[in-house]
């Protein structure tokens, strides 16, 4: 079972390393690439983990066509709104 | 240069190959060229592959042609429609041409590219492009410096040298590779080992036997047994290996003028000439035939040799659409009636057009039906380089011409190669006495290059009895039965596989596309280890998004040897992702 997965992970790799071409590359070349896809996949990830929902919120705020509740969250998103629409 | 770039999985014909780089450039120059002379004539660069090109709409030049619809069967009508108003009568009628190039569409497969691959392969090169600046700017390496040349002009061109040491190096164990035996069914490489990420090979000192899907050796003549080579090496002995002299001076043998003769009969011409050299004889005999003030209309997938002889003759160059009737015929009609701008618009003195019958690296096949009938509606020459379909294709191994069936006095300059089909080297050119003695007296080749040597031109005429079973046996026959079959059963399986494949049914190169640079190293190095020698092209002799792996079918071949062939190719195209096709797949088992 366990091999089994990492053949899957082993050619799922492959493909990946053909379809970018990093295939050709030599190893320094390889690690350069990989912790650059890596390094971005993880900011991307973590961005979206820590700022996703909070823009998220006050961007359904600002579409919402409800009256706006008071005081629903700490972080003034009158402000924010106000900013969106001068924008 | 070349050799650094050969796309020929070295398996043999490295100088073939290595042209193949020069042939894109040359193309690129070549289609420069035309567009200067071209004096804005509607758009002749387009670089897209022929079939592709058959559906996008060409600029009507006259009110005739206005009513084409989108793709080349409607352009066959047009020609009906244009046909009864103009004095000269087709003489096949348009009806059987529009039958014809629906037959040629049905049997050549082409398929658009799936778009995302498209954007990778372009992702993945310009990622190659940007590791490979950094790559030249941290570390230049010792073979890269050129000493003691202050003030010289630099030996090579900064992109060529860049590509050829930081792209194309990298996968550089896939080409060039040595061989250590007669390219036959099977052929032997000699392993070798790159420790510095191919900047230098090391010999391991062993060997392997790998089936051979890369050599053009047709109909198998290339053996080192058997009457072929057995002749061959009695005539080296009686007659030495080399003749040291040009063919008026002292070069001509009794040999050279039979093989002369059996070549004129084999084509069903009145004469026939030979040179030692194919590349040679259409580079050197073109700038004999044409001359400035001349107009050669050139398929734009022509063969290097081709687009230099072009080049040297000085005649003005208009290229187009590869195998593109409709194309031809606009480019055609435009200069009749508009004669030669240069010369305010004079008739050109001589209107040639250029094609060759198999495509060496699209595989497809020269509609020559309608290009004759093209011809002779317009009044223009036609010239056909027959290098890979002489001997291969053709139910009496003619050629195109044979496997159309047209009259060979209808086509006025016929040009073939013995390099292929026939195992050995040179090349012909054949066609009315009046043109073979012209080119006797005015012809460089013929008058200065060192004439065939014995043993090759034995080769040749030995090889080409057999296929015309003058020897008694029918071997030449079954050879031929033995290719076309092999041929149709490899690539139906292909097809049936879902990898896409290019060009016409019955046409022995089968280029198998897999798009992305990566793939092609990949693939090379995949099937060596499972003992199959292929050979891979990629940019620049094809374009970027063109990556392919190229399978050259022989004779030679048993069932057994191809059967083996396609079930690792499918057991690695399933690995390797090469399944690109979106057709629908035939069910049933191919019978062989
Ligand atoms: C169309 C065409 N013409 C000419 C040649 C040159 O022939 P040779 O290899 O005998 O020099 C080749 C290939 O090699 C070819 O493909």
């Amino acid at each position: 079972m366990l091999k089994f997965l990492k053949n899957i992970l082993l050619s799922l790799y492959m493909q990946y390393e053909l379809v970018t071409c990093i295939y050709m590359f030599e190893p320094w070349e390889k690690k350069l690439i990989n912790s650059f896809v890596i390094l971005t996949l993880g900011l991307v990830l973590f961005s979206s983990f820590v700022y996703l929902p909070s823009y998220f919120e006050t961007f359904l705020q600002f579409v919402s066509p409800l009256p706006q509740k008071e005081g629903s969250a700490s972080y003034t998103p009158i402000l924010q709104t106000q900013k969106m629409s001068m924008s | 240069m070349g050799n650094l770039y050969g796309d020929n999985g070295g398996v043999v014909q490295e100088h073939q190959q290595n042209s193949d780089f020069v042939n894109y450039c040359n193309k690129m120059q070549g289609n420069l060229v035309a567009d200067m002379s071209n004096c804005g004539s509607g758009d002749l660069r387009a670089r897209k592959n022929g079939f592709k090109a058959n559906e996008t709409e060409a600029k009507p030049v006259n009110g005739c042609l206005k009513n084409c619809s989108t793709n080349s069967t409607t352009c066959q009508q047009a020609k009906g429609k244009v046909c009864p108003n103009s004095s000269q009568a087709l003489l096949t009628p348009a009806k059987k041409l529009k039958e014809l190039a629906e037959e040629h569409t049905t049997k050549t497969s082409f398929e658009e590219v799936p778009l995302h691959t498209a954007c990778l392969t372009y992702l993945g090169f310009y990622l190659l492009m940007i590791l490979g600046y950094i790559n030249q700017l941290l570390f230049v390496p010792k073979v890269a410096k050129e000493e003691n040349r202050d003030g010289y002009v630099t030996l090579y061109d900064a992109f060529e040298s860049f590509y050829s040491r930081y792209v194309y190096r990298r996968v550089r164990d896939c080409w060039n590779r040595p061989i250590c035996s007669v390219p036959g069914d099977e052929v032997t490489l000699k392993d070798r080992v790159t420790k510095d990420y191919g900047w230098s090979f090391q010999f391991t000192g062993t060997e392997t036997r790998c089936l051979n899907l890369g050599s053009y050796n047709y109909l198998g003549f290339a053996d080192a047994k058997g009457p072929c080579a057995e002749k061959s090496e009695k005539t080296a002995r009686e007659m030495g290996l080399a003749m040291t002299s040009s063919r008026v001076e002292l070069g001509t043998t009794q040999l050279h003028l039979d093989l002369e003769q059996l070549t004129a009969r084999y084509l069903g011409v009145e004469d026939a000439i030979v040179f030692g050299m194919g590349f040679a004889t259409n580079a050197l005999n073109l700038p004999s035939l044409i001359s400035p003030g001349c107009l050669v209309l050139s398929d734009e997938k022509n063969h290097a040799s081709i687009i230099l002889g072009l080049r040297l003759s000085g005649a003005t160059t208009k290229v187009f659409k590869h195998n593109n009737m409709r194309d031809l015929e606009r480019v055609l009609r435009h200069n009749v009636v508009h004669g030669n701008p240069k010369a305010g618009g004079k008739p050109w003195k001589k209107i040639l057009i250029l094609v060759e019958g198999v495509f060496s690296m699209e595989g497809s096949i020269v509609r020559l039906p309608e290009i004759i009938a093209l011809k002779k509606k317009y009044k223009a020459y036609l010239y056909l380089d027959e290098a890979h379909s002489i001997g291969a294709m053709g139910p009496n191994g003619g050629g195109a011409v044979d496997y159309f069936g047209v009259d060979p006095n209808d086509v006025d300059i016929l040009m073939g190669t013995f390099t292929k089909s026939f195992g050995s080297a040179g090349g012909y050119i054949a066609g009315s006495k009046r043109l073979i003695d012209y080119l006797r007296t005015n012809s460089h080749a013929h008058c200065y290059a060192s004439s065939m040597s014995p043993p090759i031109a034995q080769q040749i005429y030995t090889s080409m009895s057999m296929i015309m079973g003058l020897d008694g046996t029918d071997t030449g026959r079954q050879k031929i039965n033995q290719l076309a079959r092999n041929t149709r059963y490899f690539r139906r399986r292909l097809a049936q596989m879902g990898v896409i494949t290019y060009g016409h049914e019955d046409s022995p190169v089968v280029p198998m596309l897999v798009y992305l640079f990566s793939k092609i190293g990949a693939v090379v190095r995949t099937l060596t280890t499972r003992h199959i020698a292929v050979v891979g092209v990629g940019f620049p002799a094809t374009p970027i998004m063109e990556g392919r792996i190229r399978y050259c079918l022989s004779a030679a071949h048993t069932k057994e040897q191809l059967d083996y062939a396609l079930d690792v190719i499918d057991e690695i195209s399933d690995t390797l992702g090469l399944k690109y096709s979106r057709k629908p797949r035939e069910p049933n088992p191919i019978e062989y």
